[in-house]
């Protein structure tokens, strides 16, 4: 049978042997795990077995199309990969979008895998549904730019994914590249796919997707960009992308300024307000099929930085560099720039350069043994130790093993390691802003990111703290209740009009699984699509596209089967309950005259698990609960 | 009939729902290198170009073709084609200037925009008004020219997507 939605087929490359193997989708695989996401948890899981260095060739590494990209189902753009990530050792997962999953699916395949380690450098040529391995002795040591820059004149029309230096010199923080400004960054991807001396991944495809009915997908399609255009949050992310989060999360004293010690720095709002993406951009940037286009062109036409020209000013690496490191909006744009090239995660080498100066300013290190002198907001110095980073230069060697293994080095230097589970905490301090959105960085199966689960809901117009860590102002008209496409029962039970309040235990739970959902199926988790977009009209949609009978509830149960499947491989390489936790520092000292309450915080995560239905007190899913998931008890 | 389309150069985000829409309009599937458009993104001057038919007066498709597959609709003004004659050897791509003609890898013909008939599917999905269908009569002013400077602007071809 000719496949429908899916182009039907998995490449297995096995690089120390340079062998291939093609597995056919099944019906079973489709319904049970999706696409995205949820195919990489269940072959991370089959594939990595327990103890796996993470930089051996016994790792693996998966890139799956979400299913519904290369369709005009809107925003349906994003591919995930992962593999046991060399940060947390734990399940190591991002997901990025543009036109690479568009290509990869009409190459004829929804998921490339990666097995073993080539002998010397290589990249994969991907074409119509041949693969071929190529020597990739002549873009080994070129930054990820040159790299595209080479590829894309070699092979025109194709998508390029690639590492820079920081992969090939295995930082341990290093991402792969999408295309020139977006990245596969958080948890340490690009740092595999060097181990592996993979340089490159190529693809170019002519097959096409075809949809199992293609005048109702259309139709559905059409649905869904009106429900998205209809919710409040669409104008203004049309208009400011991410960056309309900056300002709010100043206010609130919610960043990660000066590596979580102050949460706004003193002229947060002149230096890097709205205005300031009015004067350094000009138009819009989409993904594929995306009708917000929330990314920008950014020109920096005068000043030290003068003549940058790319994506950017967007709130991740804004807050990164200009608040975690007190960097000029300019300055941010370079150190973004040397991210995309190098190769490396912006949220973890800000994590790490922020941790470096502020133990250079406790004393615990010295100007000997960085080379020159370290000061937040001294741009120049934070540049060249990034660039230190890069090529594991003097403290950049120890600096590359991200904060939770440099700060090891140098007595008294943990309590300045901003991390969870090992990965660096990026904009949110959970002491200014308490929200699904902050606990969310708790629960998240790959550790201190805030992406994995946000409230559809938020409200930034509120920041009330009388509710402490339980529950926070919902603050809208019934309306944007009513629109939200989630079950009565659980909906009664996460947001309560009466009070105008949404509960954070329940809210993470629903929150995690639908952004799982959307990560599986390859939609933008931005907030205008997240508050309308919901499992009825995406099973409807998946239906009319794969032709696989799908209801909402199943595939909600889809989308937590494979969360549950990666908290289980969490499980399985020895992830504690107490790993759970944010740094001291959130407890101990308080920014805006707050700090976290840990006994109050533990209440709030027992009720997260008993939601979830895992044990309140370790946080291990139940036989139960895995039974009705269809898993097998670890 | 005497409308066409018209690109907003500026409005361009470069989503690519237009190509999706065109070839599965067209062809039944999405994939993108089947459109009758197309779109070069340059990265190193941030931005996006759509590629439409020009339906222009003296079609360089119409005078190269070795068949006389391709022709000027003496009614309405568009360039169309006799496919069932095409041979497929695709010298009309090599001279439309804006590579408006694209080769059809099912049917092993070359085909180029037809406006849908008068309600193009491309225009009716664009979601920021880029691209629109309008009177000949009413052509935005200077969109064409501006349309074209982009277009001149993009000194290396392999370096932008297109498909």
């Amino acid at each position: 049978m000719e496949s429908t939605g899916y182009a039907g087929n998995i490449l297995e490359i096995d690089l120390s042997t340079n062998s291939q193997h093609v597995t056919k989708l099944s019906p079973q695989f489709c319904h049970d795990y999706l696409g995205g996401i949820g195919f990489n948890a269940r072959m991370v899981y089959d594939g990595v077995s327990t103890g796996t260095d993470p930089l051996s060739k016994e790792n693996i590494l998966v890139f799956s199309a979400g299913t519904m990209v290369g369709s005009t189902f809107p925003t349906a753009s994003r591919t995930e990969v992962s593999a046991k990530s060399p940060m947390t050792g734990l399940f190591g997962t991002s997901n990025s979008g543009m036109f690479f999953a568009t290509q990869l699916k009409n190459a004829g395949f929804d998921s490339l895998v990666f097995k073993g380690k080539a002998e010397r450098p290589v990249y994969l040529h991907l074409e119509d549904g041949k693969a071929e391995i190529k020597d990739a002795a002549g873009i080994w040591g070129k930054d990820s730019w040159e790299t595209i820059d080479i590829m894309k004149k070699q092979y025109p029309g194709c998508e390029v994914a690639s590492i820079g230096p920081a992969g090939e010199n295995l930082v341990r923080f290093a991402c792969i590249e999408n295309s020139y400004f977006d990245a596969w960054a958080r948890t340490g991807l690009g740092a595999v796919m060097g181990s592996k001396n993979l340089k490159a991944i190529v693809v170019r495809g002519t097959l096409g997707i075809k949809p199992y009915n293609p005048g109702k997908f259309i139709e559905l399609s059409w649905k869904a960009r009106k429900l998205i255009e209809s919710s409040p949050f669409f104008v203004p992310f049309r208009s400011y992308g991410s960056m309309n989060a900056a300002i709010p999360y100043g206010n609130f004293k919610a960043l990660n300024a000066h590596n979580f010690s102050q949460g706004c720095l003193p002229d947060w709002k002149e230096n890097f307000a709205r205005s300031k993406v009015d004067q350094h951009t000009h138009g819009h940037i989409a993904c594929q099929s995306c009708i917000i286009a929330c990314a920008h062109w950014v020109e920096i036409k005068e000043g030290k930085y003068k003549g940058l020209h790319m994506k950017d000013m967007e709130v991740t690496p804004i807050t990164a560099f200009g608040s975690g490191c007190g960097m000029s909006l300019e300055a941010s744009v370079k150190a973004c720039e040397m991210s995309q090239r190098y190769g490396f995660d912006m949220v973890s080498a800000s994590g790490a350069v922020a941790m470096a100066i502020e133990i250079y300013d406790r004393g615990i290190i010295g100007k000997d043994d960085v080379g020159y002198e370290l000061a937040f907001g001294d741009d120049e110095a934070i540049l060249r130790l990034m660039d230190d980073i890069a090529h594991r230069r003097g403290v950049g060697e120890i600096l590359a093993e991200g904060v939770l293994r440099a700060a090891r080095n140098y007595e008294g230097a943990e309590s300045s390691a901003m991390h969870v589970k090992g990965l660096e905490i990026p904009m949110i301090d959970p002491r200014g802003r308490t929200s699904t959105w902050s606990f969310g960085i708790l629960t998240n199966v790959r550790g201190g990111d805030h992406l994995r689960c946000r409230n559809p809901v938020e409200n930034l117009r509120y920041n009330e703290n009388k509710h402490r860590f339980g529950k926070e102002r919902f603050g809208f008209d019934p309306k944007m209740y009513d629109a939200l496409d989630m079950p009565e029962s659980l909906k009664t039970r996460a947001i309560d009009l009466e009070n105008d309040t949404t509960d954070i235990a329940v809210m993470s739970y629903w929150a995690e699984n639908l952004i799982n959902l959307f990560n599986s199926l390859g939609v933008c988790i931005r907030p205008p699509v997240e508050h309308r977009i919901g499992p009825t009209i995406l099973a409807e949609a998946y239906t009319a596209f794969t032709g696989l009978e799908m209801d909402a509830d199943e595939l909600m149960r889809g989308a937590e089967r494979s969360w549950n499947l990666m908290k289980l491989f969490n499980l399985r390489e020895g992830e504690k309950p107490e790993d759970s936790k944010f740094p001291r520092r959130f407890y101990e000292e308080e920014v805006g005259g707050r700090k976290l309450d840990e006994a109050q915080l533990r209440e709030v995560l027992r009720r997260y698990y008993q939601t979830r239905g895992w044990d309140a007190d370790t946080g291990v899913p139940t036989a139960d609960k895995l039974v009705e998931l269809g898993l097998n008890p670890v | 009939m005497n409308k066409r389309l018209q690109v907003e150069i500026d409005k361009c985000t470069g989503c690519g729902l237009c190509q999706l829409a065109c070839a599965v309009k067209k062809s039944q599937q999405f994939d993108p290198s089947l459109a009758r458009i197309k779109i070069y993104r340059s990265e190193a001057q941030g931005f996006n170009v759509p590629l439409i038919c020009q339906q222009c007066a003296n079609p360089p498709c119409v005078t190269v073709c070795l068949m006389n597959v391709a022709d000027k609709d003496p009614n309405t003004g568009i360039t169309v084609r006799e496919s069932n004659h095409c041979i497929g050897c695709r010298a009309c791509q090599v001279a439309c200037p804006f590579e408006a003609c694209t080769y059809d890898h099912i049917n092993d013909v070359v085909v180029n925009c037809d406006l849908c008939g008068g309600h193009p599917a491309c225009v009716e999905i664009c979601p920021t008004g880029a691209l629109q269908y309008c009177d000949i009569s009413t052509t935005l002013a200077g969109a064409r020219d501006a349309a074209a400077a982009k277009r001149s602007m993009i000194p290396d071809r392999e370096r932008s997507r297109h498909g």
